[in-house]
C-alpha cells in the first residue's frame, strides 16, 4: 500500500466510523434509503472516486477504491451497495462510452449523485439476454419500452444505464446500452421492494413507457449491450467482494468483542472457540487477497474475468460462512440484537450482481478451458 | 416418513399438517410483521392436544409421546415456526414438572397447563458465562421457610406471556456443591418482572425478554426436584430442547425446499425451468438429504426419549448437526430464488407464494437460541473419551 493509499484508507475508516456506523441499524430496520449518506458523503467527494480526474472526479485506482468499499462494507454492506453500484452502472459508461457521453454521466457524481444500472428483467435474471424490453430508433431518438426490476438505487438515481434490444429477433445479440437520464416522461417507477438483508440499499422496480432518448445516448454501438454489460459487471464484481470482506471482518470484530465481554476472567477461550476464530479470519483474510489481486491484474493490464468471478463468490462465500458461525458463537445475544443484519445483508450479496451460480460457470469455463501450447522447454529452445 | 407411527400417532400428526395449513398459514406472516404473541390461539391448540403430548400419562392423548411431540412441531413449523417454538418452550416446562416436580406440583400445574389454561416456559440462560456466575446471576438466600430469588434471566422465551416459569437458582451460601436449584415461579409474583421485549431475528411471535427477580419469596413447595440437584434437570430440559428444535429446523428447511422446488419447476431461464439445471437439482438434494438425516437423528432421540433411555448424547449430536446445517439450508433455499427469495414481501410484479426470507430468519432463531457454546462438542466427546 502507497502512503497515500494509506490515507485514503484512514480517511475511509474515519467516515465509516463517525457517520456510517452510528446509522446503518436504524436505516436497516426502517427499510428505507436515506438521502442523508449522499449529503454526509458529499464533501468528501467519494462518490466520485471512480470518476476520473479529468473528468472532475477523484480518480482512484481499482485497488484504492476497492481499500474504501472493504471501509464501507465494514460499516454497512446496505450503504457500501448505494456506493458500489453507483460505480458499476458508470464502468458502463467509461467502458464503452464516448468523451462527451462520460462527461454527462460522471457529472451528477461530483456532487454526490448517483447512477444505476438497469439490466434485470422479471424474465431476464441469470438469463441476461431474455429480457422484453425494446428500444425502437424513430429519428433522432430512440424510444424505449419494457420492465426493469431488481435495480439497486433505481429510485434515486440521477442517471441510469438501460439495456434493451434494439434488434428483439437477435436475443442477447441485439441488446443495447443506453444512458437514461432522470426524470424524463414514461419513465414510470415502481415500488420500492422490502428486502432480507441490504434493507437500506434502495431497489426498485420500474417500467418505461415510450421513454425517447437521443440517440447520443446509446452507449458504443447497436448490439453491444451485452457485451457492455458482461464486461461490465466483471469490472465491478470485485467491489462486491471487497464490500464482503468489510462485512465479515466487521463480524469477526463483533463477535471477539461480545466473547470478551461474556468471558472477561479468560484471556483466552478453549482450543475449539480459538480454532472456529482462526478460521474465520484465515477465510477472511484469503477473500481479501482473492480481491486484491483481481485489483492489481486489472491495474496491470492483465485479463481478469475469473479472479473478479472468484472473489466475488469467495468474498460474498465467506460473508455468508462467518456471519453464521459468529452469530452460531454469539448464540441468542446475536439472535436478539443487531447482528442479525450482518447475515442477512450476506446473503443478498451471494445473489446480486450475477448469482453466485452464474460467477461459477465463468470460472469453470476458464477451468475447463484446453490447456495452452506448452512453453517450449529449454532442450527444444536450443534445438 | 411415517410408516412406523402407529395409528393414534398418524391421526396426530395428520392433525397437525391440517390445523398448520387451515390456521397457521394464513396468519404467519402477519404474526411476524406485528410480532404479535397469538394468544387467543392457545386454547386452540390445547383443544387440538398439542400442549400435553410430551407426558402421555398426564395427557391422557391417544398416541402421546415425545415422537408424537417432535411430529407436531415439525408439522406446525412448515407453517409457522413462531408458534411452534411457543409449543415447544410450554412443553419443556411440562416435561420438567411431570418428571421432577413433586405430587403437589404435578396436581397443581400439570392439568392447566394440558389444557392450556396456563402456558409455561423455563427461564434457564443467565448473562454470565454459566449458571450462578456473573453480576447478574439469578441466587437464592434462605428466608423464613422458603427462599427469597434475586438476579435476572436472559432470553426468556415466551415472557410476559407465560403464567408458570420454570427457572433455576444457585443457592447461596453453598459449600456442598454448585447450588443450582429448580424453582417454579408463578407469572404476577411480586419482585419478578419481565423486561422489555427483545427485538428478534426471527420466531417473532414468540416473545422473548428478560426476567429480573428483586426480593422474590417463594416457598419450600417451589423448589422443583432435589435441591442443589438443578443442573441436571437444566441439562436434561436443555437435551430436550435440542430435539424439539432440531424438529422445528426440519420442519422450516421441509417447507423452505418445497417453496424452492415449486418455485424452480415454474421460473423459466435459459429456455427451460430452472429446475432441470443440474446446479439447481444439487442444492436441492443437499437441502432433502440434509434435512432427511437430521429428521432421522431427531426421530431417533425421541424415541430414546420414550422409552426413558439415555438420549443425552444422541441429542447434542442432532444440536450439533442442524446447528451446523440448519441456516445453510435456508441459504441455499434463497439462493435457488435468487431476487425472488429475498424479498419479505413478493412483490406484486412477480406474484407468488410465502417469502422464503421469514424461514431464513427463524431458523436462524430456531437454532441460535439456547445455544450454551460449547454444549453439543463437549457432551458428545465426554462419553467416548
Amino acid at each position: 500500500m502507497t502512503p497515500e493509499q494509506q490515507a485514503i484508507r484512514q480517511a475511509a475508516k474515519e467516515f465509516v466510523a463517525k457517520k456510517i456506523i452510528p446509522h446503518a441499524a436504524e436505516y436497516d430496520k426502517s427499510g428505507e434509503f436515506h438521502a442523508y449518506l449522499l449529503e454526509a458523503a458529499k464533501p468528501s467527494g467519494i462518490f466520485a472516486m471512480a470518476v476520473p480526474q479529468e473528468y472532475g472526479g477523484l480518480g482512484y485506482g481499482p485497488l484504492t477504491q476497492a481499500l474504501v468499499l472493504e471501509e464501507w462494507g465494514y460499516g454497512c454492506a446496505a450503504m457500501g451497495t448505494t456506493l458500489s453500484a453507483s460505480i458499476l452502472s458508470m464502468e458502463a459508461v467509461l467502458t464503452a462510452g464516448n468523451d462527451d457521453q462520460k462527461r454527462r454521466f460522471c457529472k451528477p457524481m461530483l456532487s454526490a449523485g448517483i447512477g444505476a444500472f438497469a439490466l434485470t428483467e422479471p424474465a431476464a435474471g441469470s438469463d441476461a439476454g431474455a429480457g422484453v424490453a425494446t428500444a425502437v430508433k424513430s429519428g433522432g431518438e430512440y424510444i424505449l419500452n419494457g420492465p426493469k426490476c431488481w435495480i439497486t438505487n433505481g429510485g434515486e438515481a440521477a442517471v441510469y444505464v438501460v439495456f434493451a434490444a434494439t434488434d428483439p429477433a437477435q436475443g442477447a445479440k441485439g441488446l443495447s446500452a443506453f444512458i437514461v437520464e432522470r426524470g424524463l416522461p414514461g419513465f414510470i417507477m415502481g415500488d420500492r421492494e422490502e428486502k432480507l438483508g441490504l434493507r437500506s440499499s434502495n431497489t426498485v422496480f420500474f417500467f418505461l413507457k415510450d421513454v425517447r432518448v437521443p440517440v447520443a445516448n446509446l452507449l458504443g454501438k447497436e448490439g453491444e449491450g451485452m457485451k457492455i454489460a458482461m464486461e461490465t459487471l466483471d469490472l465491478a464484481r470485485p467491489s462486491i467482494g471487497a464490500l464482503a470482506v468489510g462485512l465479515a471482518q466487521r463480524c469477526l470484530d463483533e463477535c471477539v468483542k461480545h466473547l470478551r465481554k461474556r468471558y472477561p476472567a479468560k484471556s483466552y477461550p478453549g482450543e475449539t472457540l480459538q480454532f472456529d476464530l482462526a478460521d474465520m479470519q484465515i477465510a477472511i483474510e484469503g477473500a481479501r487477497q482473492a480481491q486484491h489481486h483481481t485489483m492489481s491484474l486489472r491495474e496491470a493490464g492483465k485479463p481478469f474475468s475469473m479472479e473478479s468471478a472468484i472473489a466475488k463468490t469467495l468474498g460474498t462465500a465467506v460473508a455468508m460462512s462467518v456471519t453464521s458461525q459468529a452469530m452460531r458463537l454469539m448464540g441468542s445475544h446475536a439472535y436478539t440484537s443487531e447482528f442479525g443484519k450482518f447475515m442477512r445483508d450476506a446473503k443478498v450479496m451471494q445473489i446480486y450482481e450475477g448469482t453466485n451460480q452464474i460467477q461459477r460457470l465463468v470460472i469453470a469455463r476458464s477451468v475447463l478451458a484446453p490447456p495452452k501450447a506448452p512453453a517450449p522447454t529449454m532442450k527444444a529452445a536450443a534445438e | 416418513m411415517t410408516a412406523h407411527l402407529t395409528e393414534a400417532q398418524q391421526i396426530l400428526v395428520q392433525r397437525a399438517h391440517e390445523f398448520a395449513e387451515e390456521f397457521l398459514e394464513p396468519i404467519a406472516a402477519e404474526l411476524d410483521r406485528g410480532q404479535v404473541f397469538p394468544k387467543a390461539l392457545i386454547g386452540q391448540l390445547a383443544a387440538q392436544d398439542f400442549l400435553g403430548l410430551v407426558v402421555p400419562e398426564p395427557s391422557g392423548v391417544a398416541g402421546a409421546g415425545f415422537v408424537s411431540h417432535v411430529e407436531v412441531v415439525q408439522a406446525l413449523s412448515r407453517s409457522c415456526p413462531a408458534i411452534a417454538s411457543i409449543i415447544n418452550n410450554h412443553a419443556l416446562c411440562v416435561y420438567a414438572i411431570a418428571h421432577w416436580g413433586s405430587a403437589a406440583q404435578k396436581e397443581r400445574y400439570l392439568p392447566a397447563l394440558i389444557k392450556g389454561e396456563k402456558l409455561g416456559t423455563v427461564a434457564i440462560q443467565e448473562a454470565g458465562p454459566s449458571l450462578g456466575n456473573g453480576p447478574d446471576a439469578l441466587l437464592a438466600t434462605r428466608q423464613g421457610g422458603g427462599f427469597n430469588l434475586n438476579g435476572r434471566k436472559a432470553f426468556v422465551r415466551n415472557a410476559g406471556a407465560a403464567d408458570v416459569y420454570l427457572t433455576f437458582a444457585t443457592i447461596q451460601p453453598d459449600a456442598e456443591s454448585n447450588g443450582v436449584t429448580g424453582f417454579i415461579v408463578d407469572a404476577g409474583t411480586d419482585g419478578l418482572n419481565v423486561g422489555p421485549r427483545l427485538e428478534t431475528m426471527g420466531l417473532r411471535a414468540c416473545p422473548v425478554a428478560d426476567l429480573s427477580f428483586k426480593n422474590v419469596l417463594v416457598t419450600e413447595g417451589s423448589v422443583m426436584g432435589t435441591q442443589n440437584c438443578g443442573s441436571v434437570v437444566a441439562t436434561q430440559v436443555l437435551s430436550v430442547s435440542a430435539v424439539a428444535e432440531a424438529a422445528q429446523t426440519v420442519g422450516i428447511a421441509g417447507a423452505a425446499v418445497s417453496h424452492a422446488a415449486d418455485y424452480a419447476r415454474h421460473r423459466v431461464q435459459f429456455r427451460h425451468p430452472i429446475a432441470r439445471l443440474q446446479a439447481i437439482q444439487t442444492l436441492l438434494a443437499e437441502i432433502v438429504a440434509d434435512s432427511h438425516m437430521a429428521w432421522l437423528g431427531v426421530q431417533h432421540a425421541a424415541r430414546l426419549i420414550d422409552d426413558d433411555a439415555p438420549f443425552e448424547p444422541e441429542a447434542a449430536m442432532v444440536k450439533m448437526f442442524v446447528g451446523r446445517l440448519g441456516s445453510k439450508m435456508l441459504v441455499d433455499a434463497i439462493q435457488i430464488e435468487g431476487g425472488m427469495g429475498i424479498c419479505e414481501v413478493v412483490p406484486k410484479h412477480i406474484g407468488g407464494t410465502l417469502p422464503l426470507a421469514r424461514m431464513f430468519r427463524d431458523i436462524a432463531g430456531t437454532t441460535l437460541l439456547d445455544a450454551p457454546d460449547d454444549f453439543p462438542d463437549r457432551l458428545i466427546a465426554a462419553r467416548i473419551a
